[in-house]
């Protein structure tokens, strides 16, 4: 029997999106998984969709529908299952489509479909996802430890417990931050610059769940359902008036994720926007001078899925001595990490290539500091840099503000 | 079984109610293919250029066919995106609730939004434009010049046969010189500067970011010959001194430089070449929904949908 495939899982817009695609190829050259990297079509943004619509069409179309459906073997099937999550999700495709495809939303769906399909996630994403759903973070960590970092800062951070206390703003702090010891210092920061601005802050201590962000990049939209709404349900008991967070993939999923399965109780911010405001309402002043050439790394999260591009630049520009230097390819151009989307687990040596020419890009700007504001671009550019032997500092940009912050006069 | 064999459809769902939703589709939908085939055999063609009336019936048959199998071909596109996620009847069903909320966009707030971004991104590809100047050069010739000659045919259509408007029926009518002849010849000019280009870039330059198989190959290859075709034709009538091509024929200033090169003996050929020109325009609208051009059609509205999306998401 021929064996069909489920389209149900596909969206509406994306069903058409797939005719609206010209063939242009305007995507296929600054993508950094199919056009950089490598020169395999069906990586590009146009292989995908033409592929995928070859398929369904195949046993869907009107010559399907005169002649019966086509026989498509399993081997075609995992052949397209494995080139489709071979892209970091990074939305630059979607900022040069002339047909203005979504095509973030697309990749998406398309995960859930291969899901829908069985032919996803890759068998190397399931260790994570099993963790996901056993421990409620990527790490394989307890959940008793998610707060421990908080622990470590002692007198250094005010931290209350939003489910405990009533608290203005509610820090979301993320797996990464919370269990990596590498990424830890980005939540330490985050604290130190919120508790020397006298901001009343809490977060969800060891309550604090998964975001979901790689459940719904991998296409398992059901568990990160389940996932959401826990977390929502959170939120509500905190009741904040605010949502900061400073993850950027913890940010996009929550902004604009989360309100497809539920209401959020309040807004969510990124640490640099409120960091911004705080600056410019006279909460936190950067005082201490960094006579430094600084590039600001734009994560797709922040940048070209959330629009946040000036709030980062300009918390660098208003720290004294700091020469802002723009890389060639910035903010809606800015080229991906490599590490997004599920790649760096499934296919660590193209990720590992992506950062690379990430790097190259800053240092061919005179680069000395390397800034972003994602956990996940922090890890996969500072490897990046000492794979290439770079003499440049990647450094988080909460780092970055605190070192200024908090310098002595 | 019945047509609706695959999982998408819940089967605890009554016939009965497919058929009633399906009807509500169907009926208006053969209703329409019904009048506008009328229309297109019952107007009256007084003043087409071709001859033979056997000629003119054979076209207008091959129109009807045409047209028909374009609608069907384009429903049944539309159909498939309707069985999409969320699907809790028939896709018909689903199609008319979707038409419903788009004739809704008429009456709000979003319209002069949605007019904007059809007219920037849709017509003017506005994107494009941002990343490589040539290529939305050669875009736009060929979108300018398929709308210029949509528009047209409309206009031409109506004052021929239906309102019989005389400037433009008079060989030296305002309507006839600017509209009929120099309007086409303009039209399909751009086109074919259009088409010339892409068919440069995709067989000869070969930049990397084109990828060229079968299907783009025949839609530009169809393009260019239903194009350049009729310049030929309009080349033919000129040498051949056919009615309507006598007087001021400098206006079709393409089809006159190509009567240059050509016998008046060609003139004998004029209804033959005029019916080839003819159907293979009509095979060409029938081709759309089942090759790339199809785009025609999805990529405007993606276009509108994404503008459509931004600008909620601005207003909330
Ligand atoms: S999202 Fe990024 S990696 Fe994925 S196809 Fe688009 S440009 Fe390539
Ligand atoms: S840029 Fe858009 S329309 Fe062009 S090939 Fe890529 S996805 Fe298709």
């Amino acid at each position: 029997m021929i064996r069909r495939l489920d389209i149900s899982s596909l969206d509406v817009r994306a069903l058409m999106s797939y005719d609206a695609c010209t063939r242009c190829g305007e995507c296929t050259e600054t993508c950094p998984t199919g056009g950089e990297a490598q020169d395999v079509e069906m990586v590009t943004p146009r292989g995908k969709i033409l592929r995928l619509r070859e398929l369904y069409k195949a046993q869907y179309g009107l010559r399907a529908r005169i002649l019966g459906p086509k026989k498509i073997s399993d081997a075609e099937l995992k052949e397209f299952a494995a080139r489709a999550y071979e892209c970091t999700i990074c939305g630059q495709c979607r900022t040069v489509c002339p047909s203005h495809l979504d095509t973030i939303e697309m990749w998406e769906n398309m995960r859930e479909f291969l899901v829908a399909n069985s032919l996803g996630p890759l068998s190397a994403h399931e260790p994570i996802v099993k963790s996901i759903e056993n421990y409620d973070n990527p790490w394989m960590q307890p959940r008793t430890q998610r707060s421990r970092w908080s622990k470590r800062l002692g007198e250094e951070a005010r931290i209350g417990d939003s489910l405990k206390d009533d608290h203005e703003i509610l820090y979301f702090v993320g797996c990464t931050a919370a269990y990596d010891p590498n990424i830890r210092p980005m939540a330490e920061n985050t604290a130190r610059v919120l508790t020397h601005a006298k901001v009343d802050f809490g977060t969800l201590g060891n309550e604090e769940g998964c975001c979901g962000s790689t459940m719904m990049r991998t296409g398992l939209s059901e568990s990160a359902k389940a996932m959401v709404l826990r977390n929502i349900e959170r939120f509500e008991r905190a009741s904040p008036s605010i949502i900061v967070t400073s993850c950027a993939g913890c940010y996009k999923t929550i902004r604009q994720d989360y309100p497809k399965y539920g209401k959020l109780p309040a807004p969510i911010v990124h640490v640099t926007e409120f960091a911004l405001d705080l600056m410019n309402s006279g909460h936190i002043s950067p005082i201490g001078r960094v006579d430094k050439t600084v590039s600001f790394h734009d994560p797709c999260h922040l940048g070209r899925h959330a629009g946040l591009y000036e709030q980062p630049r300009s918390i660098l520009q208003s720290i004294p001595g700091v020469k802002l230097v723009e890389m060639h390819r910035n903010r809606e151009d800015a080229r991906c990490c490599g590490a997004g989307g599920g790649v760096k687990t499934a296919f660590p040596e193209l990720a590992t290539g992506i950062s690379e020419l990430r790097v190259a890009d800053a240092e061919s700007v005179g680069c000395e500091v390397l800034t972003t504001s994602c956990p996940f671009c922090y890890q996969s550019l500072k490897s990046a840099v000492s794979a290439r032997g770079s003499n440049m500092e990647m450094v988080d940009l909460m780092e970055f503000l605190w070192n200024s912050v908090h310098a002595p006069r | 079984m019945g047509l609706y064999s695959s999982i998408l459809i819940k089967p605890d769902m009554p016939d009965g109610r497919y058929l009633s939703e399906r009807a509500l589709l169907y009926v208006p939908f053969f209703a329409m293919i019904v009048f506008a085939s009328a229309i297109i055999l019952l107007l009256p063609y007084d003043t087409v250029y071709v001859r033979d009336q056997a000629y003119l019936q054979m076209f207008l048959v091959t129109v009807v066919v045409c047209t028909a199998v374009f609608l069907l071909g384009t429903l049944h596109n539309v159909l498939l995106w309707m069985r999409g996620k969320g699907l809790v009847s028939t896709p018909e069903k689903r199609l008319l609730c979707f038409a419903g909320r788009a004739l809704r966009l008429l009456f709000s707030r979003m319209l002069a939004r949605a007019l904007g971004v059809f007219v920037r991104d849709a017509l003017y590809l506005s994107r494009l434009k941002g990343r490589s100047w040539s290529r939305w050069f050669m875009h736009i010739m060929i979108l300018g010049g398929f709308v210029l000659m949509f528009v047209l045919d409309l206009v031409v259509t109506l004052s021929l046969d239906v309102l019989q408007y005389q400037p433009m029926i008079e060989e030296s009518g305002w309507a006839k010189l600017w509209l009929r002849d120099v309007g086409f010849e303009v039209a399909g000019l751009m086109m074919l500067i259009g088409l010339s280009i892409a068919a440069i870039r995709r067989f000869i330059l070969k930049p990397s970011i084109v990828r060229t198989e079968l299907p783009d190959a025949a839609s530009i290859i169809f393009l260019l010959a239903v194009v350049a075709g009729g310049f030929v034709l309009e080349g033919i009538g000129i040498a051949g001194t056919i009615p309507g091509h006598q007087e001021n024929v400098e206006y079709s200033f393409l089809g006159y430089a190509v009567s240059v090169m050509l016998p008046a003996s060609s003139g004998e050929f004029y209804d033959a070449a005029w019916l080839v020109h003819g159907i293979m325009s009509a095979l060409l609208i029938a081709y759309i929904p089942f090759s790339k051009m199809f785009h025609m059609i999805a990529s405007p509205i993606a276009i509108e949908l994404d503008g459509i999306m931004a600008g909620k998401e601005a207003l909330s």
